[in-house]
């Protein structure tokens, strides 16, 4: 398949979903591609509302793609359920075509690092750039100038969310000199207040320990999963009827085994705060002395999801 | 659904300053994924998509393979 029959059957299938009344968007890669900060991707992220997996679920059961239904990719999906999706945990799923090739879908509720509700900001087919970017701080470095470009992007659109997202120094050192960023947002991001200053270095330094923090708080929240998933995927394994052709068996099983092994809550219930302070603790290793002071106040990530 | 895009301007907001800004982007782009990719990256929607999709399909054809694992998260 080409990268444009990929597109538009992504495209196709959010347009559905959303006639049957799903709120859902395209984020991370194929987001990244459309706000013009290229990646070379052929999976698909589709953040869904979790209260409508069910009927995200019902369409992807019944959608082909050239022929080819989809299952559940690999044993560590865990289903595609509201209890899942509330607890940040992500479905995938795979059409597998007849010349070898397929296309990926990855389903998840809660955007990791979110500040604000995806739903109420989408453009088109797509989350926002501002989602997408607070999704780029990972703890992979790769991840991170796809934030600074999306931040740069925005500050040019006018909107100065932007400045949260730009983590290169001489591009913030630029920006500063068109125009300053408002003080409303230097409680969130400290960094932002030495630009006054314009020392580079000091810059520098304090960037590294954002970056460094926000590393250590994927890293940590990456932990939490991992060791909530182990008893599950053994379970999955273990049932034949986990690799079934029919996605409604694969279902089944998935959600019998998470019912059974798979805690949804596991970050709530391993607490916000004690990852935050977690990552803190573990950034502090590899900072120099004072640099703690502009490490961003993560109390607008901390958000419960699963709370209505 | 609200349009991100719909937003009300800042008051600091101009064409002249939105233009610097975009030079400012550009020089980014060059030094974090070169020449090309900014190129690219600067074209209008559809010129970009089209890029894009080039460059996928002609890795693809050279046997790249662009699986991603399936861990049960998202990062």
């Amino acid at each position: 398949m080409t990268y444009t029959e990929l597109e538009a059957f992504y495209h196709d299938l959010v347009r559905r979903a959303r006639e049957r009344g799903v709120t859902c968007a395209i984020t991370s890669g194929m987001a990244c591609v459309h706000y013009g900060v290229a990646q070379t991707t052929k999976d698909c992220d589709l953040l869904c509302d979790p209260k409508l997996a069910d009927a995200f679920l019902g369409l992807i059961t019944e959608t082909d793609l050239n022929g080819a239904m989809p299952s559940y990719r690999g044993n560590l999906s865990p289903p595609l359920d509201r209890r899942w999706l509330e607890g940040g945990w992500t479905s995938h799923f795979v059409w597998e075509t007849e010349d070898g090739d397929g296309a990926y879908l990855d389903i998840f509720g809660v955007p990791p690092r979110a500040s604000a509700p995806w739903e109420k900001e989408i453009e088109g087919f797509y989350s926002s750039r501002h989602t997408v970017a607070e999704m780029k701080r990972t703890d992979r470095d790769k991840d991170w100038p796809f934030a600074t470009a999306l931040g740069e992007q925005m500050l040019e659109a006018g909107d100065e969310q932007g400045w949260l997202h730009v983590f290169d120094v001489s591009t913030l050192l630029s920006l500063n000199r068109s125009v300053p960023p408002p003080l409303a947002l230097q409680e969130k991001r400290p960094v932002l207040s030495l630009l006054a200053d314009t020392n580079p270095d000091e810059i520098e330094l304090a960037i590294r320990a954002e970056k460094e923090f926000w590393h250590q708080l994927d890293a940590v929240r990456v932990k939490v999963l991992k060791e909530a998933l182990r008893p599950y995927v053994v379970a999955v394994r273990k049932d034949p009827n986990g690799k079934a052709p029919s996605l409604k068996t694969q279902h089944e099983v998935r959600l019998e085994k998470a019912k059974e092994v798979l805690n949804p809550n596991a970050l709530t219930d391993y607490g916000h705060r004690r990852m935050a302070e977690e990552a803190r603790e573990r950034a502090e290793k590899f900072l120099p002395a004072g640099s703690h002071p502009w490490l961003p106040d993560v109390s607008a990530y901390l958000t419960d999801y699963s709370d209505e | 659904m609200n349009d991100a895009a719909e937003k009300p301007k800042p008051n600091w907001w101009s064409p002249e300053i939105a233009e610097e800004i975009r030079q400012i982007r550009y020089e980014y782009h060059v030094r974090e994924f070169g020449e090309e990719m900014a190129r690219i990256n600067f074209l209008p929607l559809e010129e970009r998509r089209r890029e894009v999709a080039k460059i996928y399909d002609h890795a693809k054809a050279r046997g790249v393979k662009f699986d991603k694992p399936a861990p049960g998260y998202t990062r």
